[in-house]
């Protein structure tokens, strides 16, 4: 009983020494030039697909799977989602108004508008896939929006 | 001793070691399973209040947060912040942000605290910590299945396997056989 009383002792310690104060989510980061969020918000096409790290403050997590953050551009008013398989990364709520340094890559997404058509319900799918809405009242064009996000991969948030 | 002496050793010591971890593992199922229903991890309180100081649009982001803050009365230590519109500002503290918005006049104030005991077992149960957790869950799981195979084998007669034992067993199996039957 005297070894697993040390065990339990032992496990207790290097524990508590090895605790971090950044936390890493995900794969470990592989890039070293970072991205500024504005530039990725205002030319989009430029990066669909590429694999960037970007950096910026934590303003929403969300609330009950942690699957996606939104990080703040560096020029205000503006933000870009990091969106994580559900389960690989769960960002914890703590995490708001934190920075977060991510890397992941730019995708696009379609977007339906809630604003632009009363009738609407708000929803997103990725490019590609088509909803059917019979009832809307909005072309095709007014309610679907291209909106660019990141598929985040690994993030360290200090 | 005998094999089924054995048996039970391995069963009763096996099942002292996992105890932590069953009732980690079980509480956190029930709460994640439910994870459309509530918030299995957070207490999340948003209290909106109404806001009369003055703000223009091309106020500095330190007016807009000393603003706000005097007129909400925040004492604690502002984290951050976010401009996230011409008269919306994000402030962020420990486990509380306030979303102001000056166009609207309307304040959100979120309040953020963990669902004790909950947070840290769908941490664990979810595999956040990744690394050698990973191989710790990985052992747990090999002790459930030797839990259930000497389980099996811990009392012979008709309490025992060749007993009520094989019936139980079988309704054990009949279950998800059975959901799978009806939504696979």
């Amino acid at each position: 009983m005297k070894l697993v009383k040390s065990i339990i002792l032992f496990v207790l310690l290097f524990t508590l020494i090895n605790a971090e104060d950044e936390k890493k989510y995900g794969n470990e980061l592989t890039l070293t030039e970072k991205t500024e969020v504005s530039a990725i918000l205002s030319n989009p096409e430029n990066f669909d697909g590429k694999k960037v790290l970007i950096e910026g403050t934590i303003v929403n997590v969300c609330e009950s799977r942690g699957c996606w953050i939104d990080i703040a551009s560096n020029e205000g008013y503006e933000t870009i989602k990091v969106k994580v398989d559900d389960g690989v990364i769960v960002f914890p709520m703590e995490a708001k108004g934190k920075t977060a340094v991510v890397e992941g890559e730019v995708y696009a997404m379609t977007k339906q508008q809630e604003h632009s058509c009363a009738a609407g319900k708000e929803g997103e799918h990725k490019e590609g896939e088509k909803k059917e809405d019979e009832k809307s009242c909005c072309s095709e064009t007014e309610k679907q929006a291209k909106v660019y996000q990141i598929k985040g991969l690994g993030a360290v948030i200090k | 001793m005998n094999w089924r002496k054995w048996n039970n050793v391995f069963h009763r010591d096996i099942g002292y070691l996992a105890v932590g971890l069953t009732l980690i593992y079980s509480i956190s199922g029930i709460a994640v399973n439910h994870v459309n229903e509530w918030n299995p991890n957070y207490n999340i309180q948003k209290d909106t209040v109404v806001l009369h100081s003055q703000i223009d649009s091309l106020d500095a982001n330190e007016i807009l947060i000393a603003k706000t803050q005097s007129e909400l009365q925040l004492d604690d230590s502002l984290k951050s912040s976010f401009r996230s519109g011409p008269l919306k500002i994000q402030l962020f503290f420990d486990k509380k942000t306030v979303t102001a918005n000056y166009e609207t006049k309307k304040a959100v104030i979120e309040t953020v605290s963990n669902k004790p005991i909950l947070r840290e077992s769908n941490f664990l149960h979810l595999n956040a910590p990744k690394k050698l957790w990973t191989y710790v869950a990985d052992a747990f799981a090999i002790a459930l299945i030797l839990l259930a195979i000497t389980g099996m084998f811990m009392l012979k007669g008709k309490n025992g396997i060749t007993g009520r034992g094989k019936w139980l067993i079988a309704a054990g199996f009949v279950i998800p056989i059975a959901f799978l039957i009806l939504y696979f």
